[in-house]
């Protein structure tokens, strides 16, 4: 089987995404964006507990890295159109995790995402921030509705992690854009340089 | 008139103290009061980060977050914030219409 990269919020989705690619035989790194100050300790507790129970689950070692993710959002905000925050924000996650993945040699990406649950995903949404990679990206959950999947995680025992108090992002806008293009993100991104945060993310990343 | 309630967020994880009717804060102003007051802060232009006794975010439209989970402890750090920058006192009532 491959190895590939999978992105980890601490959320209920992520971890039966990871589930899915563990229990198909796959060899997964897991990658956590690092929101603080945006949001608290909670989430990344919450992806080191999934992890611990998934990895007995699977008797595999399933390596986690933290990447900070909090520079980057400050640097959107002040730069940035607020109403795409979301968008771009998701373009730094996907970046980060493909130049991680290329230099673990993992030959893909993978996220707990399904349609349309947020703003982050709607079609338009994720097509413009994963245009940002090339890497292909693995979606097991894609077609669940959020009952099914919620299930799963009962049924794995990480609900219960998933669901304990927690700060949600406090980056995100009012009103995040729904739709977006990439004749607008590239705009915004002009704002910016992409490689030089990216290369300051990778810089600090951290295995743990 | 603008009040605050001091309360846990929808996600459990901080207080959160919100003003009704929505405020149009000076981010720029209430950085100088914090920073003049010993208080660290990061500018992230629509809001601001304050190095408190627990960590605060300061939205422009007037919301606080405490990373806290204890009350008394939330409305100690709001209450500083409060004098420092200026912000309405809580109230658990809402304001007179008109």
């Amino acid at each position: 089987m491959s190895r590939g990269v999978m992105l980890m919020s601490g959320g209920i989705d992520s971890p039966v995404a990871l589930h899915f690619m563990l229990r198909q035989g796959h060899e997964m790194t897991c990658v956590h964006m690092d929101n603080r100050p945006f949001t608290d300790d909670s989430p990344l507790a919450k992806v080191v507990d999934h992890l611990e129970l998934l990895r007995v689950r699977y008797n595999q070692k399933i390596p986690l890295v933290l990447l900070p993710h909090g520079p980057t959002q400050i640097k959107l905000m002040r730069e940035t159109d607020r109403h795409v925050g979301c968008v771009l924000c998701r373009r730094f996650m996907w970046r980060s995790a493909e130049r991680l993945a290329v230099r673990e040699g993992a030959t893909f990406l993978a996220t707990g995402e399904s349609l349309g649950q947020v703003a982050s995903q709607t079609l338009s949404n994720m097509r413009t921030a994963t245009a940002s990679v090339s890497l292909p990206i693995v979606r097991p959950l894609i077609g669940f509705d959020k009952s099914e999947i919620e299930t799963v995680a009962k049924s794995i025992g990480t609900y219960g992690i998933s669901t304990r108090p927690g700060l949600c992002c406090q980056a995100v806008p009012s009103k995040p854009a729904t739709r977006s293009n990439l004749v607008q993100i590239a705009a915004e991104e002009e704002r910016i340089d992409v490689d030089q945060m990216l290369d300051d993310v990778l810089r600090h990343a951290t295995v743990l | 008139m603008s009040y605050y309630t001091l309360a846990l967020c929808a996600s459990k994880g901080a207080f959160e103290a919100i003003p009704l009717p929505k405020l149009s804060l000076d981010l720029a102003d209430a950085k100088r009061r914090l920073e003049t007051a010993g208080i660290g802060v990061t500018d992230a232009r629509v809001m601001l980060i304050a190095a408190m006794e627990r960590e605060v975010t300061l939205s422009r439209d007037g919301r606080v977050l405490i990373k806290s989970l204890d009350a008394d402890e939330a409305a100690r750090v709001f209450d500083k914030l409060r004098r420092v920058i200026g912000l309405p006192d809580v109230s658990s009532a809402p304001a007179a219409p008109g």
